[in-house]
């Protein structure tokens, strides 16, 4: 139930994000779904212990997920990649970092930025292998579907 | 015939020659070689400004080039800046040089243009008519003002629930992420320090949430704060600089990378220093 409804905010966050980078208005639900179905990966991965797995394979996915659409839609991939990661991304874990910092909190920026570093590192590696991927498996998903 | 000559002529026969470059398509009359570098050019800066990746701007000009015909191209992109030339024995000398700074992100325009190289590829426009659709592109509307805080705020209470805020804690940061991009809306006088106005913005979330707190909207401080910054996050700096770095373009990886992580310490510096300034003026109620 938490998970449905963490889902939904992560597709209305990514939405409203994805119009604050200007993306076209006909990609607003690709957006949404790509955000959502990251973040559930991440959410359902996170609790068997790996922080690192989950980061990366939930990356994996919006990548991949990213790349179909983009070929399907004929458009470039920056688009779906940017929204999609957005939840993801570990900004507000490297703000809480330097906050506890701020606060001289060592303990806790340890914590956080080592959780932080986990999930940047993670997600650096799912993105450039999955684009390491050639592109004609992405293509030959296009002509089937069509 | 010895065997390995045998092996080299088959080898030979499997490697088919490099094809030769495909027929130019149609510039338009009139249209000098310095026109179709110019274009290209145009081309490569909207994408550059608009936050496209280093490999895109330089395959879209690559490819508006050989399109019209010309092959001696040779372009040197940075994330601020576009060198190009071009000239052979048969085609015009061209250089150029072209500063482009940072602008906001307007995946739109990178999306159209993108279509549009796609379109010259296919002979569709002349130099001139893909000139003036670019100019169209430069031109695209803003989202308006009120759409932009609205998506804001929203953005800021969903991110709050992603962080583990109850629905209270959603609905101040709803309130605050508004006000944050009210701020950030208002027309400076003056172009100010991106780390000074990261860290402005970073107290004012900071003060507004706090306030609110006081007020009893909220439960979880840290949370709401949280959710409130997510719009200064730099996220699309930070996915666009890890493609870099993935295709080895490390000095613009590098560039956007510091960028997003200067930003994000500037917001946290400015909400430590104002909760600090808080605390002790509250003498430690927070």
């Amino acid at each position: 139930m938490i998970l449905l409804k963490e889902c939904i905010m992560a597709f209305i966050g990514t939405v409203a994000f994805a119009l604050l980078f200007s993306v076209p208005k006909q990609y607003f639900p690709w957006c949404g779904a790509i955000g959502a179905a990251g973040w559930l990966v991440y959410r359902l991965i996170l609790p068997m212990g790996n922080r690192m797995a989950a980061a990366f394979l939930a990356t994996v996915l919006v990548i991949i997920l990213s790349r179909l659409i983009a070929v399907r839609k004929r458009c470039p991939v920056t688009i779906f990649m940017v929204a999609g990661l957005f939840p993801l991304v570990p900004g507000v874990g490297i703000y809480w970092t330097i906050y506890e910092l701020v606060m001289e909190n060592m303990e806790g920026a340890l914590i956080r930025g080592t959780a932080a570093l986990q999930d940047a590192i993670a997600i650096v590696l799912g993105i450039i292998f999955v684009f390491e991927l050639p592109q004609k498996l992405f293509s030959i998903a296009r002509s089937r579907k069509q | 015939m010895t065997f390995l000559q045998k092996k080299f002529s088959r080898q030979k026969k499997q490697n088919p020659a490099p094809s030769l470059p495909e027929k130019p398509v149609f510039r338009g009359h009139g249209a000098r070689d310095q026109d179709v570098c110019d274009l290209a050019l145009y081309a490569g800066h909207v994408l550059l400004e608009s936050g496209a990746e280093l490999f895109r701007v330089e395959d879209t000009i690559h490819r508006i080039l050989h399109a019209y015909g010309i092959y001696s191209e040779n372009a040197f992109v940075l994330s601020n800046g576009i060198f190009l030339t071009a000239g052979s024995e048969r085609e015009g000398a061209y250089a150029r040089v072209q500063h482009i700074p940072i602008a906001s992100s307007h995946l739109d325009r990178v999306a159209a243009v993108n279509q549009l190289s796609r379109e010259i590829s296919e002979g569709k426009h002349t130099v001139y008519e893909a000139r003036s659709i670019l100019e169209q592109i430069r031109l695209m509307p803003e989202k308006k003002k009120w759409q932009k805080i609205l998506c804001s705020a929203i953005g800021s209470g969903s991110f709050c629930v992603l962080f583990g805020g109850a629905t209270r804690d959603a609905l101040t940061a709803f309130i605050v992420g508004g006000l944050l991009y009210l701020l950030l809306l208002f027309p400076l006088n003056r172009p100010m320090s991106k780390i000074v106005l990261n860290i402005l913005s970073g107290s004012f979330v900071a003060g507004c949430a706090v306030l609110l707190w006081k007020l009893g909207l909220g439960q979880n401080l840290d949370t709401i704060i949280g959710g409130s910054i997510i719009p200064l996050v730099p996220g699309l700096a930070f996915t666009i600089g890890i493609r870099d770095l993935g295709n080895g373009d490390y000095i613009s990886g590098s560039v956007r990378m510091l960028d997003a992580l200067l930003v994000i310490f500037s917001v946290a510096l400015g909400v430590g220093v104002m909760i600090s300034i808080i605390h002790a003026l509250t003498g430690g109620m927070i």
